[in-house]
């Protein structure tokens, strides 16, 4: 393999995105990103799990018998999400209740077993890690992005604060309800892989 | 890859062992993290549950550092008996003891009684079965009831009740706060639920919260009136239900029903109506003693 550290972070950020260009992790990125607050948490929980987890089961890899492979790194995985969830209520309960059952379902976030059984089966603990990281950044950037349009447009605030006042509240900006909903976060979604494959155009499949 | 070759990882003994080792450890892990954090998380639940007693009471933004000051200085706890209605600390204390619980006494039983542990036991002398389309299936015998007495103590400014049904995925838990009249609906917030984040979940926005204040519980039959439902008409009774969850929105619509009924606080509810009316009486020989909490 032989990546330098930049480029195992870098690489799921813009070149190999796991929502752009894998298209996984869809799910959780529709429901959490109706504020930006959440996708943040969402983000940083992701990504933690995604490096700790890729780590732990790079650690093991040797020993991991290839007929229980997969529910071994589900174990693992689900003992990481556990924990973080545990954390986020002790310390984070707001946030932790609004996320409510997403932070749970990270579980079963494509980006966390796709990158435990396709990098971390076959590379060392510190590459997996960094592998990880990047994958939860890549996916955290798409969060974000998400979030913040859908926030402000839906409810024009960003991290609560108020950017555009409300017609409700005597401002002047309408808000729109479709990015309150979930289809908005493909479109938002769709614009991004759009822009993203006209800057690199070597990942439009070919047709 | 570097592997040994006396080593087989295929081996079913290796198999075994290392599903039995990653379990071990895993469950130690977690374990150990969910007793650790336990009392910050049991400390941020009871927080949460006052800071919401507080804004459903209608104190706009009290730090959380706060909370448990102004909840300790302006509210009253009672635990009542639902089917009486009657203050019954401490027959909830001897029928915890039967559950399993033991608390010193009635102070404790008040601040340490936990209706959902108690109507989740289904044990027969804390709980009730019921049928009822809120789906809680089991009712607690005992209930908390919040009052907010004025700043001198001396008169009731509201009533918080607890109220809880199923929504589309998850018990909807909240509290409903009414004014003295026990007429006129104060507000209602919830503290747990798990409904779809932008839909379900708007149960928490504000643009559905600030419909219910000024809201009539009880129609001129005496039967509950208000209700959760699509295009509402601008009347004393009737939310607006949230687009996209018509579930969400009827589960509200049963909660009320229920817990304002027969079955829920309705008990309680007529004994303050009965006294109010024997202390207005009484207030006009004698004044101002309105001791009956």
């Amino acid at each position: 393999m032989g990546k330098s550290n930049k480029d195992l972070i870098m690489d799921p950020v813009f070149d190999n995105n796991p929502i752009a260009l894998q298209v996984l992790g869809i799910c959780s990125a529709l429901a959490v990103t109706t504020q930006l607050s959440t996708s943040f948490v969402m983000a940083i929980a992701v990504t933690i799990v995604t490096g700790c987890s890729s780590a732990a089961i790079a650690a093991i890899r040797d020993r991991i018998p290839s007929s229980i492979r997969i529910i071994v790194q589900m174990t693992i995985i689900a003992s990481l999400v556990i924990l973080v969830d545990l954390v986020l209520k002790a310390f984070a309960f707001k946030l932790s209740q609004e996320l409510s059952v997403f932070v749970g379902l990270i579980i079963t976030n494509c980006i966390v077993m796709g990158r435990a059984e396709g990098f971390a089966m076959k590379n060392n603990v510190k590459d997996s890690f960094m592998d990880g990281i990047g994958n939860g950044l890549g996916y955290g950037l798409i969060l974000l992005i998400v979030g913040f349009f859908r926030e402000l447009f839906g409810s024009g605030k960003l991290f609560g604060q108020i950017v555009l006042p409300l017609k409700a509240d005597g401002g002047w900006y309408e808000p729109n309800g479709l990015m309150l909903l979930s289809p908005s976060a493909f479109f938002i979604i769709g614009f991004f892989i759009w822009a993203l494959r006209t800057w690199k155009p070597d990942q439009i499949e070919s047709a | 890859m570097q592997s040994d070759k006396s080593f087989d990882k295929e081996s079913p003994l290796n198999v075994i062992l290392l599903a039995v080792v990653l379990c071990v450890v895993c469950s130690l892990v977690v374990s150990t993290a969910a007793v650790g954090l336990r009392s910050l998380q049991d400390a941020n639940v009871l927080l949460d549950k006052r800071a919401n007693i507080l804004s459903v009471a209608g104190f706009e933004d009290v730090a959380s550092g706060d909370v448990n000051e102004v909840f300790g200085k302006r509210f009253t706890v009672e635990l009542i008996d639902m089917t009486t209605g009657l203050p019954a600390a401490s027959e909830a204390m001897e029928a915890m003891k039967k559950a399993g619980k033991e608390y010193s006494g009635e102070e404790e039983t008040i601040a340490k009684y936990d209706q959902i542990w108690a109507s989740k036991s289904k044990k027969p002398s804390i709980s009730d079965p019921t049928d009822d389309a809120t789906l809680i299936k089991y009712r607690e015998k005992f209930s908390h009831v919040y009052v907010l007495k004025s700043e001198d103590g001396s008169s009731v400014e509201k009533y918080v009740f607890p109220v809880r049904g199923y929504g589309l995925w998850s018990m909807m838990k909240g509290y409903l706060a009414v004014e003295p009249d026990l007429q006129e609906i104060a507000g209602l917030t919830f503290y747990e639920h798990g409904e779809t984040p932008g839909l379900g979940g708007e149960i928490k926005s504000e643009r559905f919260k600030s419909q219910w204040p000024g809201k009539q519980i009880y129609g001129e039959d005496g039967e509950v009136a208000v209700r959760v439902i699509k295009a509402a008409p601008k009347d004393d009774y009737s939310i607006d239900a949230l687009s996209g969850a018509t579930i969400t929105s009827t589960g509200v619509s049963n909660m009320m029903k229920y817990w304002m009924g027969p079955e829920g606080f309705g008990p309680y509810i007529e004994q303050k109506k009965d006294g109010e009316t024997e202390t207005a009486q009484t207030t006009m020989t004698k004044s101002g003693d309105q001791d009956n909490g």
